[in-house]
């Protein structure tokens, strides 16, 4: 039974869950996670469309998915300077970066294979921005990253 | 005086609030609490336009300086209206004119990051400081983690022209520089850290 603790101020007993694990979610100002999924959110949108964009059916899967990335990485660049004046400096940049670098390899993958919607594109780029923030970096990784104090 | 530095921040100067409220506000619980330690005569470095002063605990005895005139210059307003002792001079932290062991205590505020020979800014804070003097630092630094370190090295060549090196390992600075290291507390990831350390 693994735990990720840390002290629990809001809501985050939400995410007590039964199999032993503990979720927390360390910032808990509304302004700061609304800015986070915003930024997060229309990074996504912005490196996916970008990149789906840029690569198309004669493509092959590896070179569309490093320009996917790098093209998402440019964008993330573009984007980074308004949200991190509006919401915080290395906690939005990371998430930001590591959501446009995804979301750009993984639409531009899709688009070198399947037709895609707009929709279907802005969809997923805002998903993958939010998964990002919510799972894999933001909250979880900084939980256990600030247990590891000397 | 280091002029490239100098006229790095004094141009940055211009646009250095609009990217500051986000980073500031987020940082601000974290920033009290670190400087809620102020005690005795205080050395605070880098003090920028002055994010940092409405942070600071009222009725301490302050000396702040900063490389960049301009930087200093946006300051005054909020350092006027400090409660307690606040003298902003424009110096250079490599060739700081104060006699040695002159101050109890020296903070420091995302300036580490910038500084361009880290390790002999912090040589010239432990020549100021008092014996056993203590050092709290709010910094910014590189990551062990991937990919975290990943981004912050492809950042910093785009950032660094502008303002902070993003990957910079302070705490082993601190202790290259002969300061004992007391505490390292994890504000976000391992990328953003309070660094208590002593003279």
């Amino acid at each position: 039974m693994i735990t990720v603790f840390g002290n629990i101020r809001t809501s985050c007993d939400l995410f007590h869950l039964q199999s032993g694990w503990k979720i927390i979610i360390l910032e808990h100002r509304l302004y700061f996670i609304a800015g986070d999924a915003l930024s997060n959110g229309i990074t996504g949108m912005a490196a996916a469309l970008l990149a789906a964009n840029v690569v198309d059916h004669s493509w092959h899967m590896l070179p569309a998915m490093l320009t996917g990335m790098a093209a998402g990485m440019g964008m993330s660049m573009l984007l980074m300077p308004v949200f991190v004046g509006l919401f915080g400096a290395m906690e939005v940049m990371l998430p930001v970066m590591l959501t446009a670098m995804l979301a750009g390899m993984a639409f531009a993958m899709a688009g070198a294979m399947l037709e895609l919607s707009i929709l279907d594109v802005l969809l997923g780029g805002a998903l993958t921005g939010i998964l990002v923030l919510v799972l894999i970096l933001t909250y979880a990784a900084d939980a256990m990253l600030r247990r590891r104090n000397l | 005086m280091d002029e490239s530095t100098k006229r790095k921040w004094n141009f940055s100067s211009s646009f250095y609030d609009l990217l500051a409220y986000g980073p500031e506000q987020r940082w601000a619980p974290s920033k009290r609490r670190l400087f809620a330690n102020m005690d005795g005569k205080v050395l605070f470095v880098a003090v920028g336009t002055g994010q940092d002063i409405p942070f600071f605990p009222p009725g301490k005895d302050i000396v702040g300086i900063d490389i960049s005139p301009r930087m200093l210059a946006k300051a005054e307003t909020r350092a006027a209206k400090y409660d307690g002792s606040l003298d902003l001079r424009v110096m250079d932290i490599h060739a700081m004119e104060f006699p040695e062991h002159s101050f109890d205590q020296v903070v420091t505020s995302c300036s580490f990051c910038s500084i361009p020979d880290p390790v002999a800014g912090l040589i010239a804070l432990r020549r100021v400081l008092k014996p056993g003097g203590i050092l709290h630092m709010f910094e910014h630094t590189g990551s062990h983690v991937f990919p975290f370190n990943l981004m912050l090295n492809l950042m910093t060549p785009l950032w660094k022209p502008i303002g902070p090196e993003m990957n910079r390992d302070t705490v082993s600075n601190v202790v290259k520089a002969g300061l004992e290291i007391l505490q390292v507390n994890n504000i976000y990831l391992d990328v953003v850290k309070t660094i208590i350390a002593r003279s």
